[in-house]
């Protein structure tokens, strides 16, 4: 078996492709097929990250993922876009190459050959990063999945007219029912107790980054204590959320 | 009395002990601490001292972590926890810290205001 095709088979056995995973996988098809700009929106801790991982191991098509940072700037997206592994980007004495050169390198290269760019955690970008996305669609048609939470489309509502037309796709991912929670909670390996799962819907929804945090956290009272995680060691975790205490 | 030592004594008891425990602060922060505050009754988890660290107070959060008091597991955990608490401007630049210490980075860390 070849290792990208070996890649993918673990992917899926690591995700549960649940509802997040199967929308995110059909937008970046469409995507890719149309070359269009799509956005995927969702609360925080649904898993659209982890949905994005799995989709980076496993879609059938050239693509690249920018996993956004409070310290992404724009020249760490052109770096990454421009460059190819292992290339330094010149900044100084002979040959040095401006951010500008650098990004009609990605135009050229980006209509020779173009691929689906997929940015998770889009919401953390900052104004001049979106106008750069649109630039490159403008000049190569540069297939987009911008996947956030609800922020991302307030930014781009208010700040980004431009892009905002230019967006083909809004879809706005729901937080998981409760079977599918459990269903997730149960893949990720926590065993639970009928009172322990209904405390953790009470509390945080559909939502397994929250609950992830929480179980984790209730793991660690508990082994303090010597004992095995139960329903007090999880409303001692809950002390640490007064967010999400009810 | 220092500010850091003023804003560890407004954190949770077992936050403020763990810190000290772990000698964030210096020899003479450390002499300003009331004798009850620097008993840990029970070393916390790396999810429970990043759990506390994240729903703390930012400009305590981020000289812990600039510090070196964290080691990359509870590093990666403050960071997820910061991703799912809500956002203000303090947060940003404790999430910027994070991120740059994870990266083996050090210095300043402020954004352009």
């Amino acid at each position: 078996m070849s290792a990208v095709a070996d890649e993918a088979t673990q992917a899926a056995q690591n995700v549960l492709v649940n509802s997040v995973v199967k929308n995110l996988g059909s937008l970046a098809a469409r995507a890719w097929a149309k070359h269009w700009i799509i956005t995927l929106t969702a609360p925080t801790g649904v898993g659209k990250s982890t949905a994005v991982d799995y989709l980076e191991r496993t879609l059938p098509f050239e693509h690249r993922v920018i996993r956004c940072k409070n310290i992404t700037t724009r020249y760490t997206m052109l770096e990454f876009m421009g460059l190819a592994p292992g290339e330094k980007w010149k900044k100084h004495g002979r040959n040095w190459l401006r951010a500008s050169d650098l990004y009609y390198r990605i135009v050229e290269r980006v209509s020779e050959r173009p691929y689906l760019l997929i940015i998770d955690e889009a919401d953390r970008l900052r104004m001049d990063r979106f106008e750069m996305l649109r630039d490159f669609w403008d000049d190569a048609r540069l297939p987009m999945l911008l996947v956030g939470n609800e922020v991302l489309t307030e930014k781009i509502n208010r700040q980004h007219e431009r892009l905002f037309r230019r967006i083909r796709v809004r879809f706005e991912q729901r937080p998981l029912r409760e079977a599918d929670l459990r269903k997730v909670l149960e893949f990720m390996g926590y065993e639970m107790a009928d009172e322990e799962f209904a405390l953790l819907w009470k509390l945080v929804g559909g939502s397994p980054g929250f609950a992830e945090a929480l179980l984790e956290n209730a793991n660690e009272i508990a082994a303090s204590h010597g004992v095995k995680r139960g329903i007090e060691a999880l409303e001692g975790a809950v002390r640490y959320f007064p967010t999400v205490r009810k | 009395m220092r500010e850091i030592v003023r804003r560890a004594l407004q954190a949770r008891p077992e936050l403020t002990a763990e810190l000290y425990r772990r000698g964030m602060f210096r020899r003479e922060e450390k002499a300003e601490f009331p004798k009850q505050n620097k008993v840990s009754p029970q070393p916390l988890g790396p999810v429970q001292f990043a759990t506390l660290l994240a729903q703390a107070d930012a400009q305590l959060a981020a000289p812990a972590v600039l510090r070196g008091v964290l080691n990359y597991e509870e590093l990666r955990w403050l960071d997820r926890l910061l991703g799912l608490a809500k956002r203000s401007d303090k947060r940003e630049e404790l999430a910027r810290a994070v991120e740059r210490t994870m990266e083996g980075r050090k210095g300043n860390v402020r954004s352009r205001r």
